[in-house]
């Protein structure tokens, strides 16, 4: 019998096997267990009652947001002030992954694996959040921004801190009512989950030409020594390129102020695939940034097959390429630094143990511009200002930027973009707007921008 | 929630309320720590109240002088040093005879050695009876056969028996009393539900749970006058929480499940009866493996598909899953006497059974059973040849099956698909593990509450994937704590192993908890994304009349492994 105690150290393996397996199960529940409770269908959480515990949601100014009054989620009294912030807040649904209510529900509620998601109320400690928004300038921007009926976005951050002042998307609704959407309005509501700032990218146009103008500053050493030539269209690679008007004879910083797409189509095509290549990764234009938990929507700029025609377009922002608002103020933001990005985030401070609870990563820097190049496309950003759009436009803000009409498709109009920041040193803010179907992006995203950063500067300028 | 305005009235509401809640609370924090010291009592108590590590004979070689005490119920005797008893003679076969005792007296059985064994100078043919003071000779070695007493150096004992406090174990109905009041708790805490309909259900429930305990407790004590309880204590204890849960879930199937467990119960009696003498039971073999082949054959004509596997045959409006039943004639079949194991070597007879009941099985679908049926098959064939060559040739005979099976329909491997990417298929072939593993983070380590979950509301959620239902609403801490008891059951096994009254009993026992383990493995480990999700049941747990008969059934051959079982209270 003595063997057959020997031999059963078999079935013995299978059972250590087996507490090895619960061991195994017990790590990747520690690990995962956040993910797993944060799911749109857990009835614990989702729903109208799934908030009913949690904390509040304040301004950068202390507005409140959203916050429980009696089991029930209220949100800001002001509708404009409801719907702008509705991407960057969210609402009682889990429809918005990428909201503060959706993203950091089971922290607000004060989910921890230790307690579960049932404590009954009395008991459980919920936690508020501050944002670093600033409720006044997000309405002021979606003022501007609904008013056109596009898709769109516009954001605004501190480029030294990173915080975040302004962040809008279009299209939106009240989340305080938000609507059913069926078959018959699914078109009206088409991407409204989608928080455009961090998730959408769009074909950029002639804001792309930054990222060109960094490529030629870095590798053509006499460049402010040419001049260029252009009558209004010009045959690269066997197809024309077009420029919208003629400018005649033109030096670099004339082309970056006028936006002249001869100048920056025939620099690409000099710099060649590589060059432009190397100087877009560099830059992370197909890189995604680390937003508060939230991947960014990854630009594009990809001239791997593109003929000589092809790539002279991806040097004024068509051909494939695409970039992310978001993205487009981070490198605002570096060239603003002298070339160091600084990561943005949405979230100020939180009551209790919140911070450890959402346990952010501090914000990772990036080097996109050499300090020289920074200088000089603040230089020449700065000169599109003042020589052409004139300096008196941001409310005595003194901003660096670029517009640009990214040319879609035959049957809709292009995307209007401007991007930027101001080098006022009490405030250092960098922004991108973005116009989807609509035109000119000096006519369309200039005054979302204009609004966004008026205000935003006046907000810090009087609060802090 | 409350109305500031009035001050006193909210002190009132705020007091109520606090200290109900602060009542559940507790209620929940309560019932983790009750339920890992009422695990921990069943075992404590399975470690105690045995007899004293005495000889039961002694062997006294009158050619070296030297007294062998003979411990065990059947014994080994031979040239091999894995013997129970080692003789070193080279005229001793390397597997001479077994010695070994029924309930008429001690036999000795020659097992084909080359000198044969004698007895008092009569070559043993057969089981040969040996009494006090006869002469056994093996080889050129004689033993006289004397009493037990007649050695007297101690004995060591097995870890499990040994530092056993001195302290007498807790008593069978202190033990009882505690279940119940878990359960007590547990149906109080599921008067409070999410759905608030039928507050009281809960309760009528637990009065027919404790009348089942009670009786069964009261039958196995005054009636069979067995020693001890533990062991159906803690069946009792899982079976019960099975079915409170599932007053929560589907109440009409809670009845179901406790009439089935009644019924598990009278099974496991049974059992116990007509293995009372191991070597009665194996002359049935035949007939056994008859029956077990045409049960299975009947599913796969008469089955009825539910979630791809044919496993269900319906009579009438019961519906039952021979498969279940298989289980417990398979152990039978299995096991077998030290010298029958030790003279009939050959395991032909058994692989092919094997094979035709793994076969059927995934015939009909049901590859969570037809691996339980495999990797049982793994074990017992070890068990009795101590075999690794028969193990491996099997385990590639099953890849290469498993491979042909893969080539010729490869729309089977697609169920298999979610396997570890459960989260990718959420919404497909993934979202009952997705949906487990949501609900088992909801509830953290103390639970919801027993009836205040969600996952109630996913398909199988009473069967397949129970674990989550269990660590949504009570936590963790007690799903781990129950899958653990049942995981014990192998040291309990094996811990007994060389005391039981038969290899029969040791080998059925350890394979029946192995089997249980591998069941239990599959269930939890599928329903959380660890291992495919082949929907089979977490023992005594999971909803189904079937599979709680085949538990109890298969705990009857651990109950039986124990030598006190057969000995009645004095």
């Amino acid at each position: 019998m003595k063997r057959i105690l020997r031999r059963s150290t078999l079935i013995l393996l299978f059972t250590i096997a087996f507490i090895v397996g619960i061991g195994f199960f017990t790590v990747e529940l520690v690990m995962g267990a956040d993910d797993w409770a944060n799911q749109p269908y857990n009835a614990h959480i989702s729903g109208s009652g799934g908030l009913e515990q949690a904390g509040a949601i304040y301004d950068r100014y202390g507005t409140v947001l959203a916050q429980t009054v009696d089991g029930n989620r209220v949100y800001n009294d002001d509708i404009t002030i409801r719907k702008s912030l509705l991407h960057a807040v969210g609402d009682n649904s889990l429809n918005i992954s990428t909201a503060v209510q959706s993203k950091y529900r089971s922290q607000l509620t004060g989910y921890n694996l230790v307690w579960g998601l049932n404590m009954p109320q009395s008991l459980r400690t919920s936690h508020d959040i501050t944002l670093t928004l600033d409720a006044e300038t997000c309405a002021a921007a979606y003022n501007v921004l609904a008013s056109y009926g596009k898709k769109g976005a516009c954001v605004v951050y501190n480029y030294k801190t990173g915080e975040v002042i302004c962040s809008v998307s279009t299209p939106g609704y009240d989340p305080a009512d938000p609507p059913e959407i069926n078959e018959e309005n699914e078109s009206e509501y088409d991407g409204v989950y989608l928080d455009n700032v961090v998730s959408s990218s769009y074909i950029p146009g002639s804001i792309f030409k930054i990222v060109t103008s960094a490529a030629a500053i870095e590798n053509i050493p006499d460049l402010y020594d040419r001049t260029w030539e252009c009558y209004g269209s010009e045959e690269i690679g066997g197809s024309d390129i077009t420029c919208v008007e003629s400018h005649g004879t033109i030096n670099f910083q004339e082309a970056m102020a006028h936006s002249c797409n001869i100048v920056f189509a025939e620099l690409a095509v000099e710099l060649g695939a590589e060059k432009m290549t190397a100087t877009a990764e560099k830059i992370g234009i197909n890189a995604s940034f680390t937003v508060d938990d939230v991947e960014t929507a990854k630009g594009h700029y990809d001239v791997s097959k593109a003929n000589t025609n092809q790539l002279a377009w991806s040097g004024v922002g068509q051909y494939n390429d695409a970039v992310n608002p978001m993205q487009m103020a981070i490198i605002c933001g570096a060239i603003a630094n002298g070339g160091k990005s600084v990561n943005p985030t949405y979230i100020k401070s939180g009551t209790g143990d919140l911070m450890k609870l959402i346990g952010l990563g501090k914000g990772e820097s990036r080097d996109m511009f050499n300090s020289g190049t920074a200088a000089k496309l603040d230089e020449v950003m700065r000169y599109t200002i003042t020589d052409y759009y004139g300096d008196n436009l941001f409310g005595g803000l003194s901003v660096c930027a670029k517009t640009g009409t990214g040319e879609v498709a035959e049957d809709k109009n292009p995307n209007a973009w401007m991007v930027g920041y101001s080098k006022d040193a009490d405030c250092p803010l960098a922004f991108a707007c973005v116009v989807e179907d609509s035109g000119f992006g000096f006519s369309y995203a200039g005054p979302v921008a204009e609004a966004a950063m008026i205000k935003a500067s006046e907000s810090l300028r009087s609060k802090g | 929630m409350y109305n500031y305005n009035n001050a006193k009235e909210v002190c009132e509401v705020f007091n109520f309320d606090v200290i109900f809640d602060i009542g559940v609370v507790g209620l929940r924090i309560l019932l983790p720590i009750y339920a890992i010291v009422i695990v921990y009592q069943c075992y404590a108590a399975m470690r105690r109240r045995r007899r004293s590590e005495k000889p039961l004979v002694t062997l006294y070689n009158t050619r070296t002088f030297e007294k062998t005490p003979v411990v065990l119920w059947e014994n080994s005797i031979g040239r091999g040093r894995a013997n129970d008893i080692t003789v070193d003679d080279p005229t001793v076969s390397r597997n001479h005879c077994v010695l070994l005792r029924r309930s008429d007296g001690w036999f000795v059985t020659d097992t084909n050695s080359t000198a044969g064994t004698y007895v008092n100078d009569e070559r043993a043919e057969g089981r040969t009876q040996v009494l006090i003071d006869d002469v056994i000779r093996v080889g050129n070695t004689e033993f006289q056969f004397l009493r037990g007493e007649e050695y007297d150096e101690r004995i060591r004992s097995s870890w499990f028996f040994k530092k056993v406090n001195n302290k007498p174990a807790i008593k069978a109905w202190k033990l009882m009393l505690m279940i119940t009041l878990f359960h007590l708790f547990m149906s109080i805490e599921a008067m409070f539900w999410n759905d608030g309909t039928n507050v009281f259900s809960p309760l009528i429930m637990f009065c027919a749970l404790a009348a089942v305990e009670w009786g069964f407790f009261s039958v196995s004590y005054f009636a069979l006058r067995r020693v001890s309880f533990e062991l159906e204590a803690l069946a009792l204890f899982l079976t019960g929480i099975g079915v409170i849960l599932l007053v929560r879930q589907v109440e009409k199937s809670a009845y179901v499940q406790l009439i089935a467990a009644v019924a598990g119960m009278i099974l496991f009696c049974i059992i116990i009866k007509l293995i009372e003498n191991p070597d009665r039971i194996i002359k049935f073999r035949l007939p056994l493996m008859i029956i077990a082949v045409l049960l299975l054959l009947t599913s796969i004509v008469f089955g009825k598909v539910t979630k791809g596997a044919a496993n269900w045959i319906y009579i009438g409006f019961i519906s039952i899953q021979p498969s279940e039943l298989v289980k417990v004639i398979y152990i039978v079949i299995g096991a077998n006497a030290l010298d029958v194991l030790q003279t009939k070597k050959n395991l032909i007879e058994f692989i092919i059974f094997s094979m035709i009941c793994v076969g059927l099985l995934a015939l009909m679908g049901d590859f969570g059973t037809a691996l339980i049926f495999f990797v049982t098959f793994l074990l017992i064939a070890f068990m009795r040849s101590g075999d690794f060559k028969t193990i491996i040739l099997a385990v590639v005979a099953a890849a290469i099956g498993v491979t042909f099976v893969l080539r010729f329909k490869p729309y089977v491997a697609d169920r298999f698909k979610a396997w570890r990417h459960a989260w990718e298929y959420a919404q497909a072939e993934g979202y009952q593990q997705t949906h487990v593993l949501t609900f088992i983070a909801s509830g953290g380590l103390f639970g919801v509450g027993v009836g205040n979950g969600f996952l109630k509301q996913v398909a199988a959620s009473e069967s397949d994937l129970v674990f989550g239902v269990v660590a949504e609403e009570m936590g963790v801490i007690v799903a781990v704590t129950i899958a653990v008891a049942v995981a014990l059951l192998v040291v309990y096994a094996r811990a007994i192993t060389t005391r039981s009254r038969s290899t029969f009993y040791s080998i059925s026992a350890c394979c029946a908890a192995g089997l249980l383990v591998v069941q239990l493995s599959l269930n939890i480990f599928g329903a959380t994304d660890i291992l495919p999700l082949t929907g089979v049941t977490f023992p005594f747990i999971s909803c189904g009349g079937s599979s709680i008969l085949s538990c109890w059934g298969l705990l009857a051959f651990i109950k039986a492994a124990d030598e006190r079982t057969y000995s009645l209270k004095r």
